[in-house]
């Protein structure tokens, strides 16, 4: 019998299904915790695992790779089988692969919290766990991968090559960008530092939105639009355009979120010029999507389906146009640091993401489950609650965004800062935090109306768990061959070159891969020094607390942040950075130049009650900073990895880094001391405490460049070593 | 055509075609055919088909008999059908006009189900196209093809098929050209951005420039040897023809730029052109892909083999087999049912019957022939099924002499060449001019720089948007025109399209609408009960003539009486009694046979049917042929600039009703042979008149392929339409002038469009030998042209079709 | 800047590879023909099946 029968398997899609919802709902919870933080800084108390700087990356490693991640998976185990004609290649795999993310993302909850953080954007997670990501995408790969090797339809729909070029493309931005060098089990330093760090950071953080959150989608798109209003997609040949450019062009977009920085110029406009194309291809798709169901909006009407999946189009539409607009010079020198960026992402996020995901859901769970939707009526009430949700977090955001960023920038006919004090600029905006918290809340309620109904749905049906299927083997069309000897011959050279092109890639980086990152040729400045051991403590305090989660460290060249924050930021500056800390929001002020700017004790005060010094403020307490110990013990560790990645450290310095540490912090704490600041509250200031070491960091940052004085000076180590610091360079 | 078409709302479950007998189930069939093709995918769950879309089956009311594919277990038959063939499998694909909704492409996809020998089907549905790959031990082409036929997809299998395979619309190589450039192109581009904003950022701007440029080189080398192959093979085949095309020039100007970069990088001297060069060819190539634009599923050049059948039934010691016609010989017997085509010269043997050459002679009036009488290759047999004997060869038989025809084959090289290739020898001989004299002035004012003006004078004058304007602009005009129902053999015809000076009609089919021939009575005006008395005769007949009759009064809703006797005399009339009546109706030998005497007709031109009722003679039915709806108007706007003449295969009897739109009746040519028409064709040509012909049917392929330019009219451009330059769709004739003057004013945007290339040659002149020509300036300069040429030549088509009132959108 | 060479190689390995994929995908015909494709996927294979009846009514839930 020429006919095959098989199996799909719909438990494992079940499974995506669930953990999907789940983490979907615990991933918007803790949105909606951080989002009350911004009215209420003192929300849920002073408990260390849950204040903003650690939940703020919890939420978005939960929304991105947890609930958009399993949605993916989704979607892939759904229609990947059923297009290819044939059953996932390995069971087995399927369930490692399931289980295998789960875990990762439970480890993610069981770090992120605690402080465990590289502080880099949708790269926070440690180091192994970014060595348990990598299999688990690699396996995720080969299951698919053999899959389209194994297929009955001879035809690669569109779909499939946005899922391959997701693969691809995630696991070689996921490598390159998790080059560290672990200094302890849990804590590491990437190799590249400053300027360097911040480029392949945000080619990462862009390809990282474009290859995980958009193609994947966009093969969704293609997937269940077509099988939800059953027509065929409005134009196949333009969505075959639409991938190829848009795999083509898409890479090269990363740099725009480094205007205006330390990057190069020409690598700043390539980025601009490269995102203003991108425009091309993404409309084709939306318009590709919406012009589908031309002729069918009676069935948009009825069909909760359809219309979740039409309102994120819409919203792609609106994403992908803003994108390029924001890349733009001018206007990313307004939108960029602002909470404009925040709607923005979450315009794409609730929607585009979000919209699709639900649409997915409502079109998959009756199916396997052979069942009705429970309710149509409830499924639309989620509908309206997912859409008012998103304007209300949207516009607001919009709003406080320029609102604020213009209030930065305003100066007085006199040419002063019109709100010297960040403050001013913060207390105006809080009321559309409240909002963007309401319209947040109502997306959650429409998305647990949205789980009851799917629960309700599969309990009402038994599911399908495989799925039996019959299709006849995959022959080759012979004819074909033979037309097409000729052409074979004719591809050689072409095949040829193309392969010696790619080796000849691969030779030149391995080749200069240890040169260039050693004396990587930034225009050095001679009085930038690296950190004492306990400025590299604070720093790594600052990290494990997610201060850059608020704070930037770099300082644009404009008059408005010259004037408030001092000297504008040099690429020579970061150069002992290791990892960056420019940061992609300031909802409080610039720290690249506040060393020196406050006494110590105003720092203490400031971290123990932020109203003391500052009233008003929005910036959360740490008083655990005060009563928690530094780690010294493992200061030697760092020391040596911080080494390996290029910091010209002497040889020797591990040895003294402890001693460093106490003297510079008893220096500290004597310092206070004198001012009497040796109690707070009842608390005693020990210069065992964390609060030291950041404040140690805070005082160093952006000094060097005036170069008055050497960081080393009078410590242990400078007086026994000959040279702390080795010269060469 | 259905002749009783009883008004219910009842439709075919399977065809939705309007069921006669309604019964009380939900499932309604037209005829049986359809039920069986029901029960049949019923009974192996293929219903989806059904639920896919309402009624998708097409009719099935000539049922199949089986020997009709015997032919297919005829090893050289199967040979050419089948595209592969190994000891179990075998791959063949057939063309199937009846594919026309998704529920065709989802049930041909399923045929393993009803024939488990099939172990694969695909179709493409744009090309109406159906490959199988099959099981030859379980089953054969001709159970495959009974099983289409029985489900309603019958292929269609012609000599043409069998022939020579349809090849790909645009060659697979020519995309991947286009991509390896586009790649290029975007790549280099990137890597010039230092160049452009000549980074003046960081002391490694050295070192990025030799990487940056060896990257360039490397992405460059691909698009040298491999995209801009075919312009550099095409440019050195001319030259060693020693003439001039196009491609010299733009083969001129990439090797400059490559030559040119490569050395800049080299030597360190500069960044370059590559980003021009790789963009210069990604868009050249976007322009080859419009110009190869075709229409999927349309085919212009048929000749008679796509008429024939494949196979005849002939008659072995009295049993019927079929066999492939290119077996037959002189003497054998063969047998031909209604509606087929007579495959070669023959002798009739039946007693007598009724043939239509409509098809060969443009005569729309069917002939009688009787036992004995010679009857030709092309004839379309009409009534009940009749015998013959070979008497010619199929590739002796005068269809295929016809085709033969040198007159016919000679016009194979009719010059196309284009207004650019005109042109281009002119070009290429100014740009070498320019390039040697600013180069001589600057060895006076500054030697060193004189190779690089030279080198920039041949980058910049390259033809680029030159080349791109006359496929772009053509390209969008035929998709318009295609639109509107007019279908070009390829986008270069436009320009032989707008040169027209002289049109010559075919009368039958063409101006001349055959199907509603407008019948008049003459004599003594005819009662209500004598139409009734016609109508019951005639509704029995068979006959073409009495068809049309009963239909006519059919409109005229005259009531049926049962007749008690009818008797048809084939080839000579018909006669039936009712009560006491006695009718006959026939020819006019007929009539004066039967009531024996001789009557006086009107002596007018045409064919006549006479009727008699009782003995009695009553006077004819004169059938005259209908012009089609706008032609009139059409021919009157026509006339006005055009040298209008009309040639037909048919007799004087319409010539009184044309002869006020043709200048009088010397324009009118009647009794015209397929060869005759090819000969009068020829002789406008020679007195250089540039000749349009519009014509259908095989008789006039001589003379459409003859002519300047040729225009099959088609009732639905699916079927098919003799070798053509293009189809029109027989609806829109009547926008004929709107189409041509269209194409006419195309030709002048391609025009204004050459001058906007120039004008941007010309600056890039001035940059060059001036001694300005950045690698930016080209690289903008030659992108920018494209565009603009691209996004000129769309819209201003598109304008001017607006105007013109022509449909733009699908 | 020496990382910048190793993003833009990454980069450009990544877009080889591709590259090659779109070479192999139209050698081997896959967008040979452009329409037929987005059709077919609408069809749920399983109706081809001969078992039971949920299947056909499913399709338009």
């Amino acid at each position: 019998m020429s006919v095959d029968t098989f199996h799909y398997d719909n438990k494992i899609v079940r499974n995506f299904g669930i953990a999907t919802m789940i983490w979907g709902i615990i991933g918007f919870l803790v949105g909606l915790i951080v989002a009350l933080k911004f009215i209420w800084p003192d929300f849920l108390g002073f408990i260390p695992e849950l204040s903003f700087g650690r939940l703020r990356p919890l939420h978005t490693n939960a929304v991105i790779f947890a609930f958009a991640g399993n949605a993916i998976f989704y979607g892939v185990y759904y229609s990947l089988p059923r297009l290819c004609k044939a059953s996932m290649w390995s069971k087995k795999l399927s369930n490692i692969h399931f289980w295998g993310w789960q875990t990762i993302i439970l480890s993610a909850v069981a770090t992120l919290p605690f402080g465990i953080t590289t502080s880099k954007e949708y790269a926070e997670l440690e180091w192994p766990i970014d060595i348990a990501i990598t299999l688990i995408w690699v396996i995720f790969g080969v299951n698919m991968i053999m899959t389209i090797m194994k297929r009955r339809e001879r035809h690669i729909y569109v779909a499939i090559w946005f899922y391959i070029a997701t693969f691809v493309t995630v696991a070689v931005l996921h490598l390159v960008n998790s080059f560290e060098v672990p200094a302890t089990l849990l804590k590491s330093y990437p190799i590249y530092a400053g300027v360097q760090d911040a480029l392949v950071q945000w080619w990462y953080g862009h390809n990282a939105v474009a290859f995980f959150l958009t193609t994947p989608f966009l093969g969704i798109m293609y997937y269940f639009i077509p099988k939800a209003s059953n027509r065929p997609i409005f134009s196949y040949r333009l969505s075959i355009v639409h991938f190829w450019s848009l795999i083509f062009i898409y890479i090269w977009a990363g740099p725009h979120h480094l205007l205006y920085t330390a990057l190069p110029g020409w690598a700043q406009t390539l980025g601009v010029v490269f995102s203003l194309m991108l425009i091309a291809p993404s409309w084709g798709g939306m318009l590709n999507g919406l012009l589908t169901l031309r002729g069918a909006w009676d069935k948009v009407r009825e069909d909760p389906v359809l219309k979740f999946m039409v309102v994120a189009i819409t919203a792609y539409g609106m994403v992908t146009f803003e994108g390029p607009m924001l890349s733009i010079a001018n206007v990313n020198a307004i939108a960029h640091y602002s909470d404009y960026i925040i709607g923005h992402v979450h315009n794409g996020a609730l929607l585009w993401n979000g919209g699709l995901t639900f649409g997915m859901l409502y079109f998959i769970t009756p199916r396997i489950y052979q069942t009705k939707l429970f309710s149509t009526k409830l499924a639309n009430i989620h509908f309206w609650f997912a859409t008012m949700g998103a304007i209300f977090y949207v516009i607001p955001m919009y709003w406080g965004g320029i609102t604020q960023s213009l209030m930065w920038k305003d100066f007085t006919d006199q040419g002063f800062l019109t709100y010297p004090n960040f403050l001013e600029t913060v207390v105006q905006i809080v009321p559309m935090y409240a909002l963007r918290a309401f319209g947040g809340s109502l997306f959650i309620i429409g998305a647990l109306f949205g789980v009851y109904n799917l629960f309700k749905t599969a309990k009402s049906g038994s599911l399908l768990s495989s799925e039996k299927v019959q299709a006849p083997q995959l022959r080759e069309h012979f004819g074909d061959e033979n037309e097409s000897w000729h052409r074979k011959l004719e591809g050689r050279p072409l095949k040829f070159t193309v392969l010696t092109v790619i080796a000849i890639l691969i030779g030149g980086v391995v080749e200069y891969m240890p040169t260039a990152l050693i004396d990587s040729n930034i225009p050095t400045i001679e009085s930038v020094q690296p950190y004492t051991a306990l400025e590299v403590e604070g720093r790594d305090i600052y990290i494990a607390e997610g201060c850059n989660n608020c704070h930037s460290q770099m300082i644009r060249p404009f008059r408005s942040e010259t004037e408030r924050y001092g000297e504008y930021s040099k690429a020579g500056e970061f150069v002992y950075d290791h990892p960056f800390l420019w940061g992609s929001k300031r909802t409080g002020p610039d720290l690249h130049r506040i060393g020196g700017k406050y006494p110590d004790s105003w720092h203490l005060r400031h971290f123990y009650d932020p109203n003391s010094t500052s009233p008003g403020s929005i910036m959360p307490a740490y008083p655990w900073l005060l009563s928690q110990n530094m780690d010294m013990k493992s200061m030697p560790d760092r020391i040596d990895a911080l080494r390996t990645v290029g910091v010209p450290y002497s040889s020797r310095y591990p040895e003294y880094a402890i001693d460093d540490m106490k003297f510079q912090a008893e220096r500290i704490t004597q310092g206070l001391r004198e001012n009497g600041f040796d109690v707070i509250e009842g608390v005693e200031i020990t210069s065992d405490k964390k609060v030291i070491a950041l404040i140690a960091y805070l005082q160093r940052l952006g000094t060097d460049i005036s170069g008055e004085t050497d960081p080393f000076e009078e410590l242990p180590s400078s007086k026994k070593l000959s040279n702390v610091i080795l010269e060469d360079n | 055509m259905k002749e009783s078409v009883n008004i219910k709302r009842t439709t075919c479950s399977h065809c939705g075609e309007p069921v006669d007998i309604e019964r009380d189930s939900e499932l309604n069939f037209c005829c049986t055919g359809c039920e069986t093709v029901y029960h049949l995918l019923s009974d192996n769950n293929l219903c989806t088909y059904y639920d896919l879309v309402d009624s998708p089956g097409t009719t099935i009311k000539n049922s199949l008999e089986r020997k009709r594919f015997d032919y297919l277990i005829d090893k050289d038959v199967q040979e050419k059908l089948i595209d592969f063939k190994n000891a179990e499998v075998a791959t063949s694909s057939f063309n199937i006009p009846n594919i026309h909704c998704t529920s065709c492409v989802w049930l041909l996809e399923n045929l393993q189900n009803l024939n488990d020998g099939v172990l694969q089907g695909t179709v493409n549905f744009l090309k109406r196209k159906l490959t199988l790959v099959f099981d030859t031990r379980k089953t054969d082409l001709r159970s495959i093809v009974e099983l289409l036929t029985t489900i309603g997809y019958e292929p269609d299998l012609t000599l043409h098929q069998l022939e020579e395979k349809e090849q790909q619309s645009i060659p697979r190589d020519l995309w991947l050209k286009l991509g390896v450039a586009g790649f290029s192109f975007g790549n280099i581009m990137l890597f010039s951005f230092p160049e452009y904003l000549n980074m003046s950022v960081s002391d490694s701007v050295d070192t990025f420039k030799v990487f940056f440029g060896v990257l360039n080189i490397l992405l460059a080398i691909p698009v040298l040897v491999y995209s801009s192959s075919d312009y550099l093979k095409s440019a050195f085949a001319a030259i060693s023809q020693k003439g001039i095309n196009l491609d010299v020039p733009i083969s001129i100007g990439i090797v400059a730029l490559f030559g040119r970069s490569l050395y800049e990088i080299l030597s360190g001297t500069g960044a370059g052109y590559f980003d021009s060069f790789a963009g210069f060819i990604f868009f050249l190539l976007i322009g080859k892909i419009v110009q190869k634009k075709t229409f999927e599923g349309l085919s212009f050049d048929r000749d008679y083999k796509s008429y024939l059948p494949i196979s005849v039934l002939k008659i072995v010691n009295g049993i019927e087999q079929s066999v492939s016609v290119k077996t037959l010989s002189v003497g054998n017997e063969i047998v031909l049912r209604n509606n087929e085509l007579i495959p070669c010269d023959s002798i009739l043997q039946s007693d007598s019957t009724i043939i239509d050459y409509s098809f060969i002679t443009g005569e729309s009036t069917p002939v009688t022939k009787m036992h004995g009488d010679p009857v030709f290759a092309g004839g379309r047999i009409m009534g009940a099924q009749s015998k013959m004997l070979v008497s010619k060869k199929v590739v002796h038989s005068y269809l295929t002499q016809l085709w033969e025809n040198d007159g016919i084959k000679s016009n194979e090289q009719r010059d196309h060449s284009t207004l650019a290739d005109r042109i281009s020898p002119y070009f290429t001989i100014t740009v070498i001019g320019i390039a040697i004299i600013s180069c001589l002035i600057w060895l006076y004012i500054e030697p060193s720089k004189a190779f690089t003006i030279f080198t920039a004078v041949l980058i910049v004058a390259c033809p680029c948007a030159l080349a791109l304007s006359a496929p772009f602009t053509f390209g969008s005009a035929t998709n318009i025109l295609s639109l509107n129902g007019f279908f070009l053999k390829d986008i270069d015809g436009i320009e032989s399209l707008g040169t027209i000076d002289t049109i010559v009609f075919d009368k039958t089919g063409t101006i001349t609408d055959s199907e509603k021939a407008n019948l008049t009575f003459i004599g003594s005006p005819l009662s209500e009960f004598d139409k009734q008395l016609i109508y019951t005769t005639t509704r029995n007949s068979t006959h073409p003539y009495s068809k049309k009759i009963c239909s006519t009064l059919k409109e005229e809703n005259i009531s049926d009486l049962s007749p008690d006797f009818i008797e048809e005399v084939r080839g000579k009339g018909i006669h039936s009694s009712y009560k006491d009546y006695a009718v006959h109706i026939g020819s006019k030998s007929f009539l004066e046979d039967s009531i024996g005497s001789k009557i006086n007709t009107s002596k007018r031109p045409g064919s006549h049917v006479h009727i008699a009722i009782n003995y009695e003679y009553r006077g004819s039915f004169e059938f005259k042929n209908k012009l089609r709806v706008g032609v009139q108007e059409l021919i009157e706007i026509l006339r006005v600039n055009y040298d209008l003449h009309l040639l037909s295969g048919d007799n004087e009897k319409d010539a009184d009703q044309l002869s006020k739109y043709f200048k009088g009746t010397d324009n009118m040519h009647f009794n015209q042979s397929p060869s005759q028409k090819l000969d009068f064709v020829e002789s406008l040509s020679n007195k250089n008149q540039k000749v349009l012909m519009i014509g259908d049917g095989l008789n006039d392929a001589g003379a459409l392929k003859n002519s300047h330019f040729g225009i099959a009219l088609s009732d639905k451009t699916s079927s098919f339409s003799p070798a053509c330059d293009a189809i029109l769709d027989s609806k829109e004739l009547r926008n004929f002038k709107t189409l041509l003057d269209f194409s006419k004013d195309s030709i002048g945007i391609v025009n204004v469009s050459f001058g906007l290339s120039l004008v941007y040659n010309i600056t890039g002149l001035y940059f060059a030998i001036t001694g300005h020509l950045s690698p930016l300036v080209a690289a903008i300069l030659m992108p920018l042209s494209s565009i603009t040429i691209m996004v000129f030549t769309t819209f201003a088509t598109r304008l001017k079709a607006r105007k013109m009132g022509l449909k733009i959108w699908a | 800047m020496g990382v910048i060479f190793f993003l833009i190689l990454f980069s450009i390995s990544v877009a080889l590879i591709f590259l090659a994929a779109f070479i192999w995908a139209v050698k081997s015909g896959q967008f040979d023909d452009k329409y037929t494709p987005s059709v077919r996927i609408l069809f749920d294979e399983k109706n081809s099946s001969s078992n039971n009846k949920t299947q056909t009514s499913k399709r338009d839930s």
